[in-house]
């Protein structure tokens, strides 16, 4: 109905003011409509009061005006008679014309002189031979309440006597105007009431609303005054409580992250050191044992050149020499040396190399870090994440070509490494929660970074890896 | 809903302020004017003056009967014509304004003097062609003869009544003083009844009227002999004729002199009569008026 989406409307433009605004709109709003009702309720009252005293006023001057001029035209006197009228005229406001008939209806005297408004006359026929009779004639001037009176019950002639409200009007005009003005005056006052009333209501909402921003942001600081002791009040006493308890909670959130992230740092330090100490032995002792094998082994081939067991010997050697080779292999990808002595650039074109003899995947490495090393849990971490994207890439990505890029940019280090395999999708894989992705950006955050993987299927895949080089952890 | 609920309240806070229904006759433009039209009369009118005797809404009332059944036996219509003095009528009918007229004694004698005024027929009242200037005083008070009443308020009627005027005159002539000098204060009321209602509410403290609208008056309102008290009667005089003009039609004199005289013979005519208090009307001598004539010789008055 379109009521309705008036009605919408309206309040759409309307509820959409401030507070202050609504208050002051109500306040002018009632003072406007109970002034206006009251101007137009005392005006009409007033209309018909004055209305009535007019007309009683024309009755009366009228018979007056019968009663002292009978015995003047029944003796002719039109001396007498015109003064008569003139005092008439004179001596009562409303009076606007006078004007006396003989009994065959011809004009004996009248204030208009020689002369009578066109249809004056006959307008009114007063036809009661005993009472006066009023009629109201509209006229240029305005309105005209028109009597008349018969002289001698008619035997002598007729008065006939009007008086016009224009003085009735110019009263009726001041009290509106007086009316209204006192409105206009009251609504000014009522708006500096409404002011000061939506003030001492809203500074509380107000202060509410600056509150719960800051909470929004996560200052769990602000504290709200009881500004009084109605529903408001309450309203600022429940909101401190909840803030309270919200600070309470972060609180508690923030050591329970830090708590997670001291466990993580010492399990993956824990693992490196493992590895490191695996690796170690694996190098010194193992590898060592290994060598020793081999060599007695090509002492064996060299002395005996000629004896039945030679091939033999030729192929313990290979499977030595294959051994050694695979515990190499683990202990490099365990934790390469060279990480921990020459640094991250050096490994990492070890572990590139390697990795594409290996697959059998073009890759190309490129490293811009500077002469200085970096610190070593951000080598360490970097490393990782590259060995963990190789393997997945070797695992899934059924590539032709990986890149990767390792500079430092400003503050931090970037790494990038792209492949143009098959892609997969991303929110999926979070989805599914594959370990290795997650275990990458853990290590990237606890050390204040980030990382970010971009692929899609059938369009390759890029891992983003950005560390501070002044961690914020 | 709401809306609606709105456009409610409005409705009834406008019926609660209604504006006043003024019912408009017609209008007319107070600037327009145009000159009157002079009254034209069809048929001349008789024309009939009556002096102030009475006042002249009392003359309407007790006339009205007598011109109706004048103008209804001449098929004519009849005016009645009033003026505030007796010589304001006698130039009336000097100058033809006025066709016939009921005059007061004094009047005639001044215009059958002046200028011919004729005698057509006199009215008879209690079987006499008479009347009587009574003086009068408030019913409380002591006066007895004109003599108590030196030094007080006098009420005369017309400045030529012969019962109003000449005759007090006359009574304190005889005293020998003026009204100048006898009364404290003498005023005019230009009618009898007027004076009567004078004395009666001690406006003033006494007058002369005419015997036969004294008695008239009291017929009519019998509360006045409570209030006033005759204390002298005068000698009889002439009573107050109908006159017509010198150059009245003759036709005319002839059919009024009949009507009039007839007029008690008919039930209308008996109404008429009933009306102005008079028996009949009846034709008297000129010489009815000597006694008049001699008073107001006497007398003196300087005529206005």
């Amino acid at each position: 109905m379109n009521w309705r989406s008036l009605f919408n409307r309206f309040w759409a433009i309307a509820g959409a003011v401030s507070v202050r605004t609504k208050i002051m709109g109500i306040v002018l709003g009632l003072v406007v409509l109970l002034g206006l009702g009251i101007t137009l309720q005392v005006r009409a009252a007033l209309t018909h009061a004055m209305t009535a005293q007019l007309e009683e006023q024309s009755g009366s001057i009228g018979h007056d005006l019968a009663a002292r001029s009978s015995d003047l035209i029944l003796l002719n006197d039109l001396t007498a008679l015109h003064r008569l009228l003139e005092e008439t005229l004179e001596n009562n406001a409303n009076v606007r014309y006078a004007f006396i008939l003989d009994a065959q209806g011809y004009v004996v005297v009248s204030t208009f002189g020689d002369e009578m408004p066109v249809g004056l006359l006959e307008i009114h026929t007063a036809e009661a031979r005993d009472h006066h009779d009023t009629i109201v004639i509209q006229t240029n001037e305005g309105l005209v309440w028109d009597t008349a009176v018969p002289i001698l019950e008619g035997w002598a002639g007729v008065v006939r006597v009007g008086l016009s409200d224009a003085a009735m009007q110019r009263v009726l005009a001041t009290v509106t105007t007086q009316l209204l003005l006192v409105t206009v005056l009251v609504s000014l006052i009522g708006i500096s009431a409404a002011s000061l009333l939506t003030w001492v209501l809203t500074r509380p909402i107000l202060d509410l609303v600056r509150a719960t921003k800051q909470v929004a942001v996560g200052d769990f600081s602000p504290r709200l005054r009881r500004w009084a002791d109605d529903e408001i009040g309450d309203l600022a006493d429940a909101f401190n409580q909840m803030t309270e308890e919200l600070g309470r909670t972060d609180e508690l959130r923030r050591e329970r992250e830090a708590l997670r992230r001291q466990l993580l740092e010492r399990v993956i330090a824990t693992q490196e050191d493992e590895r490191r100490r695996i690796a170690r032995e694996l190098h010194d002792s193992t590898s060592q044992t290994l060598t020793s094998l081999l060599v007695g082994l090509r002492l064996i081939e060299t002395a005996c050149r000629d004896c039945p067991a030679r091939g033999r010997v030729s192929d313990l050697r290979d499977l030595a020499a294959q051994t050694l080779e695979e515990v190499h292999n683990i202990s490099m990808q365990l934790r390469p040396r060279v990480l921990d002595d020459l640094g991250l650039a050096a490994a990492l074109e070890r572990l590139v190399a390697e990795w594409q003899a290996r697959q059998k995947i073009l890759a190309d490495v490129i490293i811009h870090t500077g002469e200085e090393r970096l610190p070593g849990e951000i080598e360490t971490a970097l490393y990782r994440i590259v060995q963990e994207t190789l393997t997945n890439v070797a695992r899934h990505a059924r590539a032709k070509s990986v890149s990767v890029l390792v500079e430092r940019r400003g503050q931090a280090v970037v790494a990038v490494v792209e492949d143009d395999g098959v892609g997969f999708d991303v929110l999926a894989a979070h989805a599914n929660g594959r370990l290795g992705l997650l275990g990458m950006r853990e290590r990237a955050e606890l050390l204040g970074g980030s990382l970010t993987v971009e692929s899609a299927p059938g369009r390759g895949t890029s891992v983003f890896v950005e560390i501070p080089l002044r961690p914020e952890s | 809903m709401k809306a609606r609920t709105l456009i409610i309240c409005l409705l009834y806070l406008a019926a609660c302020a209604p504006l006043p229904q003024v019912e408009v006759s017609g209008y007319v433009n107070l600037e327009d004017l145009q000159p009157l039209q002079p009254s034209t009369a069809e048929v001349r009118p008789l024309r009939v003056a009556v002096a102030a005797v009475i006042s002249p809404k009392g003359t309407v009332e007790s006339y009205t009967a007598l011109l109706d059944y004048l103008g209804q036996r001449l098929n004519r219509p009849v005016q009645l014509i009033q003026r505030r003095t007796y010589l304001e009528i006698n130039d009336l009918i000097a100058n033809g304004d006025a066709d016939l007229a009921f005059v007061c004694t004094s009047a005639y004698i001044v215009g059958s003097e002046q200028f011919g005024m004729e005698l057509l027929v006199a009215p008879q009242v209690e079987g006499e062609t008479v009347y009587y200037s009574y003086l009068i005083v408030p019913a409380d008070s002591p006066a007895e003869s004109m003599e108590d009443l030196r030094g007080k308020v006098f009420a005369f009627t017309d400045p030529i009544s012969l019962s109003g005027r000449v005759y007090p005159t006359y009574l304190v002539q005889q005293l020998g003083e003026t009204p100048e000098t006898f009364f404290g204060r003498y005023f005019f009321t230009y009618s009898h009844d007027q004076a009567i209602y004078a004395v009666a509410h001690d406006l003033a403290d006494g007058a002369a009227v005419d015997s036969l609208v004294y008695d008239y008056m009291l017929a009519r309102d019998p509360s006045l002999a409570e209030r006033t008290r005759i204390i002298h009667r005068s000698p009889p005089f002439g009573i107050p004729p109908v006159v017509v003009g010198p150059s009245a039609d003759p036709q005319l004199r002839s059919d009024l002199r009949t009507l009039f005289l007839n007029m008690h013979q008919s039930p209308e005519g008996r109404l008429a009569l009933e009306a102005i208090g008079v028996d009949r009307f009846v034709v008297i001598p000129d010489s009815a008026y000597d006694d008049a004539r001699l008073l107001v010789e006497q007398v003196n008055l300087p005529i206005p």
